[in-house]
């Protein structure tokens, strides 16, 4: 009865003492020789959270998530992950944690099929033979399974970024990030991809950080947003108050229609 | 094809084919020439191997695995000469040696990217060639070491005929060639590929890619510190400057796995097969000219290089892969007819 009760109260005041998010990002900033990629920035996941991060070419999206997985080392700042710190751990060591991303360029292991690029990272969680038959239904729900022995090489861009994602989700994530995964979609491929990730969601109680330039993804996917620009937090909420949001539409330069009606916002 | 009701497709066939050639020096004159560069052609594959496991597998290029041939040599055979120990145990004790000696070396180097690796073991090969020729009160210094000769025995790793060693030398290869494929099969195998391919990608995919280069690199010295004992027993001499050799050793292991086909399990040994026999032509017929000898391997070397980076075997398979189409576009173009 305990625990309803704090979830309820979870619910009302969004904070609860003793109460630990999946993420919790305490002002992270990473700095390359003189430019701030990211200055104090600070949010929160919960579990079972979709989050959209958007921002203008440059804003620092991809160094935040590098920041996150233990690609980039922090300049100040520290990140917990389910209430441990892992801002300064390795990402092999992070991705065991339960947070792993996908690469904005492709970077899948060459030479290899779709299958084995998908079966090297369910290793993480399952043996050979186990990881064989997890990677092969991560395939089927994606519609990748007809191409399971192709060389990732020899894969189309949207082949490509559907690997990627299929890799990410085979690791077993509690958080996945993904990197601009719908960039090279048909409008049609990418409503497919929207409901896997929404069926991921409910049935294996997977969080996603999204970044993504199709405002039509972002809005039929993400709980909140976040906006970065320049490498600060800029605003943070339903994709409804950010579309409203006057600082948002300024960094955006035009009207409110672009940021949230437009194909392409950034 | 069938045959006694088993089926013989072209993977057993090769397999078979191979078995018999190493049946072959059995037969060989004990004392000959040829059973002597036979022998040194598998001692050679077994030392490639033992680089393809860390060069290959693991895509860290070694240009000092000389260092830990010699200090398998040196461990065993002064353990033996010493305290009258084995060589065979002295064997493991020397691979002990030299994978210690990878783990000291590997710990800062892993942490830089590129040929820091390759220019670091160099450098390790010829330290360790000067300490072997200043210490000479635990080394004998210069003049090398000459292990006596007692009486032959399997526990002195002494034997009367050659064609022992030659046997011992197989067994060798098969050793090091097994936990090769070990490796580079199963799970692991999986893992190496995608830290060769992109070690981001196989970090963030859960992948611990320091301790795993670590591991390999400290099996494939081990297994060279192996083959540094069988040297030694085999040769009966070795002195700092053959057994840390640069150009005989470390650079020649490479080579060989190189042009033979590097992560391949076949490669070392295709390139040994090549690589050995040509030097000791070249050594024996163009000594006269100062340099013409190396000069000679090094063109061929450079141009087969250039014709398949990825080593002979890959160019094989092409060679292969071609035939066979042409071949299907002819039985098709029969069919067609009919
Ligand atoms: N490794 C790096 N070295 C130097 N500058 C970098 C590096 N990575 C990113 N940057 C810079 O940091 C800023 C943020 O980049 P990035 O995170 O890729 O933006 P976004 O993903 O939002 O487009 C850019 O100005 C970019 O040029
Ligand atoms: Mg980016």
């Amino acid at each position: 009865m305990k625990t309803d009760l704090s979830k309820e109260l979870i619910g009302i005041t969004g904070e609860f003492k003793g109460h630990v998010p999946l993420l919790e990002v305490s002002g992270i900033s990473v700095t390359f020789g003189g430019l701030h990629a990211l200055s104090d920035v600070s949010f929160t996941v919960e579990p079972n959270e979709i989050i959209g991060i958007i921002g203008p070419n440059g804003a620092g999206k991809t160094t935040l998530f590098n920041s996150l997985v233990g690609l980039q080392k922090l300049s100040s700042g520290h990140v917990n992950f389910d209430g441990k710190r892992i801002s300064g751990h390795k990402p092999h060591s992070i991705a065991a944690a339960g947070m792993t991303k996908t690469f904005q360029n492709s970077a899948l292991f060459p030479g290899m099929s779709v299958l084995d690029n998908v079966i090297t990272a369910a290793l993480l969680r399952n043996p050979l033979k186990t990881a064989r038959q997890e990677s092969e239904k991560v395939l089927k729900k994606l519609g990748l399974y007809e191409v399971k022995d192709t060389d990732v090489a020899d894969l189309t861009f949207p082949q490509k970024a559907l690997t990627e994602l299929a890799r990410g989700l085979a690791s077993g994530p509690r958080l996945l990030l993904l990197d601009e995964v719908m960039a090279a979609l048909s409008p049609s491929e990418m409503d497919d991809v929207i409901g896997v990730i929404k069926e991921i969601r409910k049935s294996m109680s997977v969080s996603f950080l999204v970044v993504e330039h199709h405002m039509r993804a972002i809005m039929a996917l993400c709980d909140r947003l976040i906006v970065l620009n320049f490498g600060k937090k800029l605003a943070e909420g339903t994709p409804q108050e950010i579309a409203k949001n006057p600082q948002v539409v300024e960094a955006y330069l035009g009207s409110s229609a672009s940021v949230l009606g437009g194909e392409h916002a950034a | 094809m069938k045959f006694k009701g088993v089926t013989l497709n072209a993977r057993t066939a090769v397999y078979l084919c191979l078995a018999v050639a190493f049946l072959i020096p059995l037969g060989m004159d004990p004392d000959g020439y040829l059973l002597r560069i036979v022998s040194m052609v598998v001692l050679f594959a077994a030392m490639a191997q033992a680089w393809n496991i860390v060069g290959g597998l693991a895509n860290q290029l070694s240009l000092g695995h000389a260092a830990f041939f010699g200090l398998g040599a040196y461990t065993s055979t002064l353990l033996f000469i010493r305290q009258g120990i084995s060589p065979w145990a002295g064997m493991l004790a020397g691979g002990v040696v030299a994978a210690v000696a990878m783990l000291l070396l590997s710990i800062p180097l892993f942490r830089l990217r590129g040929h820091y690796f390759a220019l670091a073991t160099l450098a390790f090969a010829e330290v360790l060639k000067i300490i072997a020729i200043h210490f000479a009160d635990l080394t004998e210094g210069p003049t090398g070491i000459t292990i006596p000769y007692g009486e032959p025995s399997f526990a002195n790793f002494q034997f009367e005929s050659n064609t022992s060693y030659y046997v011992v030398i197989v067994a060798l290869f098969a050793v090091v060639s097994l936990i090769f494929w070990k490796l580079s099969t199963g799970a692991m195998g999986f893992r190496l590929r995608a830290i060769r391919e992109n070690e981001q990608a196989a970090e963030v995919s859960g992948i611990d890619t320091y301790r795993i280069k670590l591991g390999t690199s400290m099996v494939s010295a081990f297994t060279m510190g192996m083959c540094g004992t069988v040297y030694a027993q085999f040769t009966y001499f070795f002195d700092p400057e053959s057994i840390f050799s640069m150009t005989g050793i470390s650079v020649r292991v490479a080579l060989i796995c190189i042009i033979g086909g590097m992560g391949r399990l076949w490669g070392p040994l295709i390139g040994a097969c090549i690589l050995i026999p040509l030097d000791e032509i070249a050594v024996n017929t163009m000594s006269d000219v100062a340099g013409l000898g190396p000069f000679v391997t090094s063109v061929i070397l450079i141009a087969a290089i250039i014709y398949e980076p990825r080593g002979l075997i890959s160019a094989w398979e092409r060679l292969r892969r071609r035939a066979q189409k042409k071949h299907a576009a002819q039985s098709g173009q029969a069919a067609g007819a009919v």
